[in-house]
């Protein structure tokens, strides 16, 4: 990765020897320093850093005038607040103003790295994400019913759905939480499911009401060991699932959104199956 | 307790909705349901994972979430739940969540809400995982906003 060259705004030059001497120690790469808005506003304009270090004080102004202004200039800029005052209010017009993150002096080094990963990395993580999601859960769809019902199993890509589907009879939906958040939507008939509980648990005696809680577990399983496989291919994805809720009804449609999500049909012998999962970049 | 999980959503209700343009909100009594809950119109649910663990449900019947897509869009006529207006009613979701979730955290839980999903139809069966699910209901400018809350 390029190095990350910052600038530091502060009206103490003490402060701005220590976020120095912080941000270097951290592999960052200071190229301007500024003492108020008047020099920061065409100084930023002038050396385009990736990151600002913001104070919220200046002696010719505050913090978020001289950002807003910065980034009507440049709105691609990454600002940040290290400011010793830290309240509820100047953190929501500080985020509000488009600020990226807030730390009070005294800086801890901790705290700066893990902001500026958060803000730097994030971009590669949701490609990553992007990039891997599909394949983890197809895995986990692979040997979910390779397991419990064996037969053929054929996962294909189906085409984007723009944004309604209409359910094939039992949606079953997991949210997905974590660095970023999604949700995994799967759909099948009534048939479908009968044949699968009634093949699962050897036992032709099942009624309709009886595939909730298969339903239920089958989304629990599949969610969790997906977003494990992703957790275990990088940490920082954080992902969790929420319990699932199903869906039951005639004539159910399901609005996808225009989040961008990808589709799966699983054909078994048992029936036909499709899965839907999409995640959110949310803020980065 | 299942008060307890409910009660950030009330206030969120009461906090949220007048800064979109709805005048009278008034909270029905609260219903204690059973695991499963009939729906027809609007479905919207999200997701919790945190300190508590479960699931919202938001229903709404169709002519009330035209009303509420209407109003949320500074009053332009919806006659059919077009993209704009499914987009406002997974919004009002998503605030309407967000903000019981910092109701939450002032009482030192934290949880992480999923983003919304949508679904739409007639005597749609709604099943939570969790064994009692709490509903309450508003009355929103004469509009029904039902809130089924599953967390533990």
């Amino acid at each position: 990765m390029k190095k990350i060259n910052v600038m530091i705004v502060d009206d103490s030059t003490f402060s701005i020897a220590v976020i120095k001497k912080t941000l270097e120690k951290i592999g960052l790469n200071v190229i301007a320093t500024a003492l108020t808005m008047k020099d920061a506003i065409p100084l930023a304009k002038e050396k385009k850093p990736d990151l600002i270090t913001m104070d919220m004080t200046l002696s010719d102004g505050n913090g978020i005038d001289c950002s807003k202004e910065i980034l009507s200039q440049s709105a691609t800029i990454k600002i940040i607040a290290i400011s010793s005052m830290m309240d509820e209010e100047i953190m929501s017009a500080a985020k509000e103003a488009g600020i990226k993150g807030y730390l009070q002096k005294p800086i801890d080094e901790d705290a700066l790295k893990s902001l500026i990963e958060q803000l730097f990395i994030g971009e590669a993580l949701y490609k990553s994400l992007q990039e891997n999601y599909e394949e983890a859960f197809k895995e986990a769809i692979y040997s979910f019913f390779k397991r419990s019902i064996d037969g053929d199993i054929l996962i294909s890509k189906m085409p984007l759905i723009s944004t309604t589907k209409k359910s094939l009879g039992i949606s079953v939906v997991v949210g997905i939480i974590g660095r970023h958040n999604g949700r995994l939507l799967i759909d099948m008939s009534e048939k479908t499911a009968l044949n699968l509980v009634k093949k699962i648990l050897q036992d032709d005696s099942q009624f309709i009401d009886d595939t909730i809680p298969f339903l239920n577990e089958l989304a629990n399983i599949i969610g969790g060991n997906a977003c494990s496989l992703l957790n275990g291919l990088n940490r920082a994805f954080g992902l969790r699932v929420s319990p699932p809720t199903t869906f039951h009804g005639k004539d159910l449609i399901i609005s996808v959104g225009n989040r961008i999500t990808q589709s799966l049909l699983v054909q078994t012998d048992l029936g036909d199956i499709e899965i839907n999962i999409g995640f959110e970049k949310g803020e980065i | 307790m299942e008060l307890n999980n409910i009660k950030p959503f009330c206030a969120s209700v009461i906090d949220v909705l007048p800064q979109l343009g709805f005048e009278t909100i008034v909270q029905e009594d609260f219903i204690k349901k059973s695991q499963n809950i009939i729906a027809s119109g609007v479905v919207l649910t999200l997701g919790i994972v945190g300190d508590k663990k479960g699931n919202v449900v938001y229903t709404i019947d169709e002519e009330g979430a035209k009303k509420i897509a209407s109003i949320m869009m500074m009053g332009m006529p919806v006659d059919s739940l077009d993209d704009m207006a499914k987009s406002a009613l997974s919004e009002l979701s998503n605030m309407l969540t967000a903000n019981a979730s910092i109701n939450f955290s002032k009482e030192s839980i934290m949880v992480d809400i999923s983003p919304p999903t949508m679904l739409f139809g007639n005597d749609i069966e709604l099943c939570m995982t969790q064994d009692i699910v709490t509903s309450v209901t508003f009355d929103i400018d004469g509009i029904k906003l039902a809130i089924n809350i599953a967390l533990e």
